[in-house]
């Protein structure tokens, strides 16, 4: 089947849609950062989908949980093996993702014998200094998209994932309106929350197309949030510790919400 | 970082996650080695870094070391660190050759952060005092060799069901033990731990009540005891202000004793 090269681009292009569709429920994940670090957040029913990968590394993933788990134990291993032979400093992102990871998947999602990996993903790693906070988006097909400076694009302090671009596209207009890089902790939860809610309103052949209006979107916060439980996850910008992974307990988050 | 295929090593049983052998899959650290024959005469004598003490008293675990680092008869370093924090409850301290020390405190912190990181659960306190007993274990080749010596001790805050400060030593095979008030190792350890029996005997009150500040200065006197008798033990240095290095476990966390405070209470009640 794929010694022709048509037959090859069919088989890559109904194994694209394939993913997609698989991906389509996913809840979205935001991450925003603010003065004092980087917030991970999302709506979760039963599973964990943030995770911290290293010191200075956070995790948010979409897709099955099989491949996630696969994906995210090799960003562990290759991230730990750096950082004991060499030092935590040398333990980067960009490199993680680009030279170790997008190569894989790549590779994963192009041999249409093979399975792909059903997964979405959302890096960020805190930097000394806000400007170099590194949100990075990695593709079940290698694809990286990064919250820095370039052609199409201002640099951003925020990332986001969704179970659909359009969902996706759609949380970061909303960042892009909303968010300020120099917000204080409550002011991000709040913001990424309401980013979620953007990026689920979204979601579903039904879904919203343009920003919803106030009362909507409140509407359906308090709707989601009756069902679901909030995960949320900070890289604390503090250099006094070591580690600046911490997932936040429930009652961090409801007194920083104010409820 | 080196390009990898995904998941090739993944097992039920975990094991496979296991840091160390992770590490010696890459190379990283080096193969157990094959249970030799004793060496009587090794030609080369290894640096070797000497007397550290724990004991429990009312703030937690205090655990304390000298500062020297000797090589037969020659003074090799006299700001060597022998209390080594592991993670954010535990402390490694160390008797024995530095350089393979230092090594297994890094594989094990490491260790406790991969496990903690890759299984979404932080590591028991009875799994931390046995990965350091297994890293003992697999050194023992080094030992017989007569390179590579080291017995630590362990303080540890278990959080767990009965939250309590927890003490053990080790000694060079593996063995763990574990303590209900004092452990002492190194060459200067007989003279400590004497000290620290009478103390816990018949001192004015037990090791288990004393405050911190009687409790540093018990640990003061031990060392400045065991540098009495023992060279490879540096105790205090009086003419260049170096002093041991005193750290204490409890359920906040590690604290360090600042220098400044211990050169205080040094002058106050040892001196």
């Amino acid at each position: 089947m794929i010694e022709e090269p048509y037959r090859w681009v069919e088989a890559i292009a109904n194994r694209g849609e394939y993913i997609e569709t698989q991906l389509a429920t996913g809840s979205p994940i935001a991450a925003v950062g603010y003065r004092d670090g980087i917030l991970f957040l999302t709506l979760g029913r039963n599973r964990q989908k943030l995770f911290e990968i290293y010191d200075r590394i956070g995790l948010g993933a979409i897709g099955h949980p099989g491949d996630i788990e696969r994906l995210r134990m090799a960003a562990i291993e290759l991230a730990s093996a750096e950082g004991f032979t060499r030092s935590a400093a040398d333990v980067s992102l960009r490199r993680l993702a680009h030279y170790s990871l997008s190569p894989v998947l790549k590779t994963a999602f192009e041999q249409v014998y093979g399975a792909p990996y059903l997964a979405r993903l959302l890096f960020a790693e805190i930097g000394a200094k806000q400007e170099a906070d590194l949100f990075l988006r990695l593709e079940y097909d290698g694809a990286i998209a990064t919250n820095q400076a370039g052609v199409a694009q201002a640099r951003q302090d925020f990332g986001a994932i969704s179970g659909t671009r359009q969902s996706t596209e759609l949380m970061e207009a909303y960042l892009r309106a909303e968010h300020s890089a120099g917000s204080t902790f409550e002011r991000a939860l709040k913001v990424a929350l309401d980013a979620w809610t953007v990026g689920h309103l979204a979601l579903g052949d039904g879904g919203i197309k343009e920003l919803p209006a106030r009362d909507k979107m409140v509407a359906e916060r308090k709707e989601r949030l009756r069902a679901a439980g909030i995960e949320a996850a900070i890289l604390e910008r503090d250099g006094k510790i070591a580690i600046r992974y911490r997932a936040l307990t429930e009652d961090e988050i409801h007194s920083a919400l104010g409820d | 970082m080196d390009p990898v295929t995904l998941g090739s090593d993944q097992n039920f049983s975990g094991i496979g996650n296991d840091f160390p052998a992770l590490l010696r899959r890459r190379g990283l650290l080096a193969p157990v080695p094959a249970q030799t024959a004793p060496v009587a005469n090794p030609a080369w004598i290894p640096t070797q870094a000497t007397t550290i003490l724990a004991f429990k008293f009312q703030g937690g675990v205090l655990v304390a070391g000298d500062r020297r680092a000797t090589s037969g008869n020659t003074v090799v370093y006299d700001r060597a660190d022998k209390v080594l924090e592991i993670d954010r409850h535990s402390i490694m301290a160390i008797a024995g050759v530095p350089a393979t020390a230092w090594e297994m405190a890094r594989v094990l912190e490491h260790s406790f952060q991969f496990f903690r990181r890759t299984q979404l659960q932080e590591m028991s306190v009875d799994g931390k005092v046995r990965a350091l007993s297994k890293l003992l274990r697999d050194n023992f080749g080094f030992v017989l060799q007569g390179v590579g010596v080291v017995v630590p001790i362990f303080a540890t805050y278990d959080a767990g069901a009965d939250p309590s400060a927890r003490l053990y030593f080790y000694d060079a095979m593996g063995a763990q033990f574990e303590v209900t008030d004092y452990a002492a190792t190194g060459s200067g350890s007989p003279a400590v731990r004497g000290i620290l029996y009478y103390e816990n005997t018949w001192g004015k009150k037990p090791l288990a009540k004393l405050n911190q500040e009687e409790a540093v200065t018990v640990a003061l006197r031990a060392l400045d005891t065991a540098a009495e008798s023992d060279t490879a033990t540096g105790g205090v240095d009086r003419n260049a202000k170096i002093f041991p290095v005193i750290k204490i476990v409890s359920r906040d966390g590690i604290t360090t004793l600042p220098e400044k405070r211990i050169a205080a209470l040094f002058k106050r009640s040892v001196a």
